[in-house]
């Protein structure tokens, strides 16, 4: 077979001094009106979807909202599901700031919440002040190890993040599935759904909403600890100099390397605290929610966190409300479904457009800002 | 265990029945990724043959209009992806990621909708299998392996057929060429465009022609993501081949063959100790990811591999 010699920017045995990022796509002008826009098209489009399929998207988003923000309750149960959307968000975005697709929240999550439900479990009588450190350092060091392979390979071996993200999400599933269902961390006593050991009562996340405002809120003090991430994710960016950094290298790795950053041990370092964002998020599911692990728990927060970083558009601020809307996305589908029997996966089709028209977007940007500049980074 | 769970004849039938849909995406993603396109909607493209396939034969009852939507279906998405990363030069991972979540939603969402909670009805025509008589004659593995569904076939032939294209064609070189140096392809006169969008449209089709052998050949129903991932797997089998169809094939066997032992395996022991046959499952992944890295062979993607192209002189 001949091929036409050209250097191969990522794969093995090519020796280059710094590995390519990919070019800050996403790092678009300050302010909110194209994310809102995107939200507006995808909004008209899942509404005439709706239509299409014979049913009324007015009623159909009206029970949307109502399921949502209905009650004091449904807005509880919003932010709920928002909570580990604004970690992987974050995981995902630290990671693109420095020219980095983090595709691997999802895995990254799922290790923190084994690593968690493991240490939770392993020493139930620990009262919590001990024992909530351990398992909240448990939840970041499971998703920083799975993550920081992801930035090892990338600069070690050249290994394009794309593909170990995408094949260690998938792997943890497998070994997920052995730990729960016939592995060390398997539970004797779980009702049929393959589940790990109930952790102990130092490890569980209070209710912060007592009965007496919300009855039977879940609302718990995980919220807290999203909110102290998306400050430390400002802070760690903007106000430390790593941040500096690592915002140097994702937008442009060789102009950094000249002055004297070395893109390559950012990259490892940007992968681990990224995954240890998201592995704080499987532990805060495991602690604030579950109480355990439950074998296939969280199947699509990985990918919700990709629109949820884009369209935050890699910021703090931003990443908040999107998580929001898209807790709302659930929470609000799933009444959706039960009472305008519209199914909630409209929910991931407005989604999908939101996702389009950023990718879009992007790229009619390009069009005109980018013309005669040359992208680095071959995708696999 | 026994030796018979390992290599036994019906083992090797499993393995030739699982491989077929991954070879299936494989195919498809040698083929766009050698034109310089990566598509990872592949998993998208079959979901959406799987669905459509189903509703088509269910409401034709005829197979072939089925097999005909389905590859349609695939296509059509396809087509987007192409749009968007070929004419738009949009971000290919981020185009691909949400036509994955637009396929599982759009399924899930319309299957609910037309079939609610009873499924998909249990009269669906179905892709026949067919029976190589000559095969019978191969000692030991001959009778489990010879009657397996035409897809299985076909995919077989579909290896041999690309493989020649690509390597031994003189389109199947501009393919290449375009996916290594699009500027120099051009050069010469290549249509690097329209060349791409037929890759990436072909990489659709088959992927959605794998998605059709689960539905209307396997399952011979719809159940909701039913793919379950094949179209990555497929995707890692196209790494894992070196970007090569006979490549892709031997890959997807490999994976087929380990998702066939991790049935066959099912409450094995080895003295005392259960088999962790859920371990197999990630056999594909890991095998991926070292590849990649170059710990297993070299594995190389096509130079222009996922990067936009624009026309000299396009205004």
């Amino acid at each position: 077979m001949t091929q036409i010699q050209q250097p191969a920017t990522t794969g093995p045995g090519t020796e280059r001094p710094a590995p390519s990022v990919r070019q800050p796509t996403f790092q678009w002008a300050a302010g909110p009106a194209i994310p809102l826009l995107s939200v507006v098209i995808a909004l008209i489009f899942g509404a005439a979807f709706v239509l299409l399929s014979g049913n009324d998207p007015i009623k159909a988003y009206a029970a949307l909202v109502q399921g949502a923000f209905g009650t004091p309750y449904d807005i509880t149960e919003t932010i709920v599901a928002a909570i580990p959307l604004v970690l992987t968000g974050i995981a995902v975005a630290i990671a693109f700031r420095t020219g980095l697709f983090n595709i691997g929240a999802q895995g990254q999550l799922l290790v923190g919440a084994l690593a968690a439900g493991w240490a939770g479990s392993q020493w139930p009588t620990l009262p919590g002040p001990i024992l909530m450190p351990i398992v909240i350092v448990f939840g970041i060091a499971g998703g920083a190890f799975y993550g920081g392979i992801v930035g090892l390979l990338k600069a070690v071996r050249g290994v394009n993040e794309v593909i170990t993200t995408i094949m260690l999400n998938y792997t943890i599933v497998f070994v997920m599935h052995w730990l729960l269902q016939a592995g060390p961390m398997t539970a004797q006593n779980a009702f049929g759904t393959p589940a790990s050991t109930p952790i102990g009562a130092g490890a569980r996340l209070p209710i912060i909403i007592p009965n007496e405002i919300v009855l039977f809120s879940r609302l718990h003090a995980g919220v807290l600890l999203a909110a102290l991430a998306v400050v430390v994710f400002w802070f760690l960016l903007w106000r430390t100099p790593l941040g500096y950094r690592l915002r140097a290298v994702g937008l442009g790795a060789r102009a950094a390397a000249q002055a004297g950053i070395d893109p390559a041990r950012h990259m490892i370092l940007v992968m681990a605290i990224a995954g240890g964002f998201a592995g704080l998020g499987g532990m805060i599911e495991v602690s604030g929610v579950f109480g355990r692990v439950y074998d296939g728990f969280s199947s699509s927060y990985g990918f919700d966190a990709i629109a949820v970083a884009l369209l935050g558009k890699n910021s703090p601020l931003g990443i908040v409300f999107a998580a929001l809307l898209f807790g709302a996305f659930v929470h609000g589908g799933a009444y959706m479904q039960s009472h305008a029997a519209i199914s909630s996966n409209l929910v991931a089709i407005i989604q999908a457009c939101v996702l389009f028209v950023i990718a879009a977007e992007a790229l009619v940007r390009g069009l005109t800002r980018r013309r005669g500049h040359k992208p680095v980074e071959a995708i696999a | 265990m026994t030796l018979e769970m390992l290599v036994g004849a019906s083992v090797f039938a499993a393995t030739l029945r699982l491989a077929t849909p991954i070879a299936l995406a494989a195919l498809g993603g040698t083929m766009t990724e050698r034109s310089g396109v990566t598509n990872i909607a592949l998993e998208g493209s079959m979901l959406v043959g799987c669905f459509f396939g189903v509703v088509a034969a269910d409401r034709t009852h005829s197979v072939g209009v089925g097999l005909a939507v389905a590859l349609l279906a695939g296509l059509l998405l396809a087509a987007l992806h192409a749009y968007a990363s070929i004419t738009l030069r949009a971000d290919q991972i981020v185009s691909g990621m949400a036509l994955n979540i637009l396929a599982l939603g759009l399924t899930t969402y319309l299957d609910y909708q037309m079939y609610g909670t009873t499924g998909t009805p249990a009269d669906l025509p179905a892709v026949p299998d067919l029976h190589l008589t000559f095969l019978s004659g191969v000692p030991y593995v001959g009778d489990a392996i010879a009657d397996q569904n035409s897809i299985v076939w076909l995919t077989l032939l579909l290896v041999i057929a690309l493989q020649v294209f690509l390597f031994r064609t003189v389109l199947g070189l501009r393919w290449r060429a375009v996916g290594e140096h699009p500027r120099a392809a051009e050069t010469v006169g290549i249509q690097v465009r329209r060349l791409r969008y037929a890759a990436v449209l072909a990489s659709g089709a088959l992927a959605a022609l794998g998605g059709a052998y689960l539905s209307l050949g396997v399952a011979h129903s719809f159940t909701d993501g039913m793919t379950g991932g094949r179209g990555f797997i497929g995707l890692a089998a196209m790494i894992f081949g070196r970007w090569t169809p006979v490549g892709a094939l031997a890959a997807s066997l490999i994976f087929g063959y380990g998702n066939a032992l991790s049935t066959s395996l099912q409450g094995a022991t080895i003295g005392d100790v259960r088999v962790p046959v859920q371990l197999l499952g990630t056999l594909p992944y890991v095998l991926t990811i070292l590849a990649v890295a170059g710990f297993v062979g070299r594995s190389r993607p096509p130079a222009a591999d996922g990067l936009p192209y624009e026309t000299e002189g396009h205004a």
